[in-house]
């Protein structure tokens, strides 16, 4: 009898169980199938979904602010053998090395070529030259470095022309910053990410008034050498000439690097 | 018959050599004056030190703190240099240019390229300030800029001075566009219960309010030349109580006379010589856009869509073009037209939301506005009209609404909720510098003077 009971018992729990089973294998199906849908086609920061192109801050040309500063890799030090001779480096301290069995072929060549006597220099380098490659960004005055001549990436220097750069820094800064702000950099071709260094001359009158522009240096790209004469011309009149300079008119190179 | 020929024309040659010596001997050519520059990866900002000015009387002491700071705040803000900071300044301060050492400037720590100083001095009720500014890089060069004020002996004088020599010093610097520190910002404060149109400083200091209508004050716009205030009030016309063009004169203190008209009268916006205000009315039932002179006469009609069109805002560097909005396409939207009402265009964005308050910067290129994207809230953000390239200025910080260009182009200020009150805040143009305003009760609205 009681026997009886318990095979019943265990009958009676059998299709329970498989239905529970079942239902417990689609719960678990729907939760899995439904957190794929809700989440399909939205990658977190990604472009699907409601994100739209929107551009960096602080890259708006109209807004008459400096753009920022740019990292770019130094091309001072590099890892080129120079001229003259290095400093011997310090030695580092040996590790014993289990020799390499050599092959047959690594034997070293029969005839050593020698230095050449004719090709070699041997004048000895001047007292207190930097070695190639070893040096640095000089430490220059504001006025000589940025303003007198970081352009063609050299130092400034007062030739016939005088000591304008010297003597009116701020006069300096103050047409770079007016012709930057100018600059509108939204009128270049969008096609065109870089290009080469572009170089307009002109002349400032006393009255800042700006004549002869002229590109004398090319970037290549029309759009490019556009955008930079439009840029002088409109940043025409400049301020006034200081009124402690005595000449009367101050000639300018103005260098563009065009870079989105 | 040869011998001739060949001698004149050795005596040519000989001619004409002697004629390029003369030109290649020629000075002027020579000597000319020039300098090279450039612009391209990014601006280095010439670092400006401003020196504690030296009280001469100790009662000029706590005035001389103010006037630094006031100076040092501007500078700051102007977005053109970096200030350095004070605790790189040397300790011996010059207050005459004979005892300024310039290497203790230039070089480290301070690396200063400019340095202000100067000193001030108070004998009763007369104020007296000395305020140079030297190229400290260059021992040989003269002075930048030299200044003497003299005025009384008040808080608001002082700090007007402060201003006006910062300005200075912002105009040399950044090639001639002024300096905004001298300019002031009318907005709406509800502190006196009403809401009432207020004006402040750029920088916050010198709250007052201008209007006592009690009654509700909205939408405050200055005249180009800055001598009145174009709002909306709410005031009787035709027996009933509606909203109204309201003009304020800051010369006289009082309001201008201004014609009124049936139904809702808003969102005033001065043309760019003053002569034209255009606003919105729903005198004919629908709310469009009028334009009317500044007193009131040659009431045009502009806009005729089956929607609503409001909040005008005139380019103010050409005159032609007028960004508004309008509910025509279902939900408010930017449009532009010619500021005769032809030629009207959607200014399309990707995306939807609600897009208010459009803003002109001065140089008329770029549109500022307020956008609420459909998965967020109120943002600011700034449209570049030509190429339709956007940048957003402001993100996760309560809603930011009601841009208005500082007259420079370089600052925008706005209202927004971030605190959890509405207040005025204002920043650089590129989103930096955030710097709160106001902080009593609720202010909405600001409006940048154009001087």
């Amino acid at each position: 009898m009681s026997q009886d009971f318990y095979h019943q018992a265990a009958d009676r729990l059998q299709t329970p169980l498989l239905w529970s089973l079942a239902f417990h294998v689609f719960l678990f199906g729907s939760l899995v199938l439904s957190t794929y849908y809700s989440h399909r086609g939205e990658f977190w920061g990604g472009t699907g979904g409601g994100a739209i192109t929107v551009g960096l801050v602080g890259h708006l040309s109209g807004v008459p602010l400096p753009r920022p500063e740019v990292m770019t890799p130094s091309r001072v030090v590099d890892e080129t053998k120079g001229l003259y001779q290095s400093e011997p480096k310090p030695k580092e301290a040996e590790t014993p090395a289990q020799k390499i069995p050599e092959f047959e072929r690594n034997k070293p060549p029969r005839y050593v070529t020698r230095p050449s006597r004719v090709l070699e220099n041997d004048t000895p380098p001047p007292p207190g030259a930097i070695p190639y490659g070893q040096g640095g960004a000089p430490t220059m005055p504001y006025t000589q470095f940025t303003v007198g001549g970081g352009a063609a990436g050299g130092l400034g220097f007062t030739g016939p022309g005088g000591d304008f750069a010297g003597r009116f820094a701020w006069y300096v800064e103050a047409v770079r910053n007016r012709i930057s702000s100018n600059w509108l950099q939204s009128t270049v071709d969008p096609a065109v990410r870089w290009a080469p260094r572009a170089v307009v001359t002109f002349q400032v009158l006393r009255d800042g008034t700006v004549i002869n522009v002229e590109l004398t240096r090319s970037s290549g790209n029309a759009s490019v050498d556009n955008s930079t004469r439009r840029a002088i011309l409109s940043s025409s009149p400049m301020p006034r000439l200081p009124e402690q300079y005595t000449g009367s008119f101050v000639a300018v190179e103005f260098w563009f690097d065009f870079r989105r | 018959m040869g011998a001739t020929v060949s001698s004149s024309r050795i005596y040519s040659l000989c001619f004409a050599v002697v004629l390029c010596g003369f030109s290649l001997l020629t000075p002027g050519a020579a000597a000319q004056d020039w300098f090279r520059t450039g612009t391209g990866l990014g601006v280095e900002k010439a670092r400006v030190a401003a020196a504690d000015f030296v009280p001469r009387s100790s009662s000029a002491q706590p005035l001389a703190k103010i006037f630094s700071d006031v100076l040092r705040a501007d500078l700051e803000f102007s977005g053109i240099l970096e200030l350095v900071s004070k605790s790189f300044y040397p300790l011996e301060v010059p207050s005459v240019p004979s005892e300024l050492k310039h290497a203790a400037w230039s070089e480290a720590p301070a690396s200063a390229h400019f340095l202000a100083f100067g000193n001030l001095s108070a004998s009763g009720n007369d104020l007296a300030i000395e305020a140079w500014l030297y190229d400290v890089s260059n021992p040989a060069a003269p002075a930048v800029l030299g200044k003497r004020y003299r005025g009384e002996v008040t808080d608001a004088q002082l700090r007007r001075f402060a201003h006006q020599f910062a300005d200075e010093i912002i105009s040399r610097l950044s090639g001639g566009i002024p300096g905004v520190a001298s300019t002031q910002i009318a907005f709406v404060s509800s502190r006196g219960g009403n809401k009432e149109i207020w004006v402040m400083d750029y920088d916050g200091a010198n709250q007052r309010p201008v209007t006592s209508l009690r009654s509700i004050a909205l939408t405050p716009r200055w005249s180009p030349d800055a001598t009145r205030i174009a709002f909306t009030c709410y005031a009787s016309a035709g027996g009933f109580i509606s909203a109204q063009i309201c003009i304020h004169s800051m010369e006289t203190g009082k309001l201008v006379a201004f014609p009124r008209w049936r139904g809702t009268n808003s969102a005033p916006a001065w043309s760019p010589d003053g002569s034209q205000i255009m606003f919105m009315s729903s005198m004919h039932g629908d709310p469009e856009l009028f334009l009317a002179d500044a007193n009131g006469g040659h009431l045009k009609r502009l806009t005729y869509s089956a929607g609503a069109d409001t909040s005008p805002a005139w380019n103010p560097k050409t005159g032609q073009r007028v960004a508004f909005v309008s509910d025509r396409g279902g939900i408010p939207q930017l449009y532009l037209m010619n500021a005769d009402g032809s030629n009207t265009e959607k200014l399309d964005l990707p995306d939807m939301g609600y897009v208010i308050d459009p803003a002109w910067s001065p140089n008329g290129q770029l549109l500022a506005f307020s956008w609420r994207r459909p998965s967020g809230n109120y943002d600011l953000y700034v449209m570049d009209v030509a190429s339709r390239k956007l940048v957003e200025l402001t993100r996760d910080a309560g809603r930011n609404e009601r841009p208005s260009w500082a007259p420079d182009g370089r600052h925008i200020v706005f209202e927004s909720t971030r605190t959890g009150t509405r207040q005025i805040w204002s920043m650089l143009a590129d989103g930096t510098q955030l710097r709160q305003l106001t902080t009593q009760a609720q202010n909405e609205s600001p409006n940048w003077s154009a001087r």
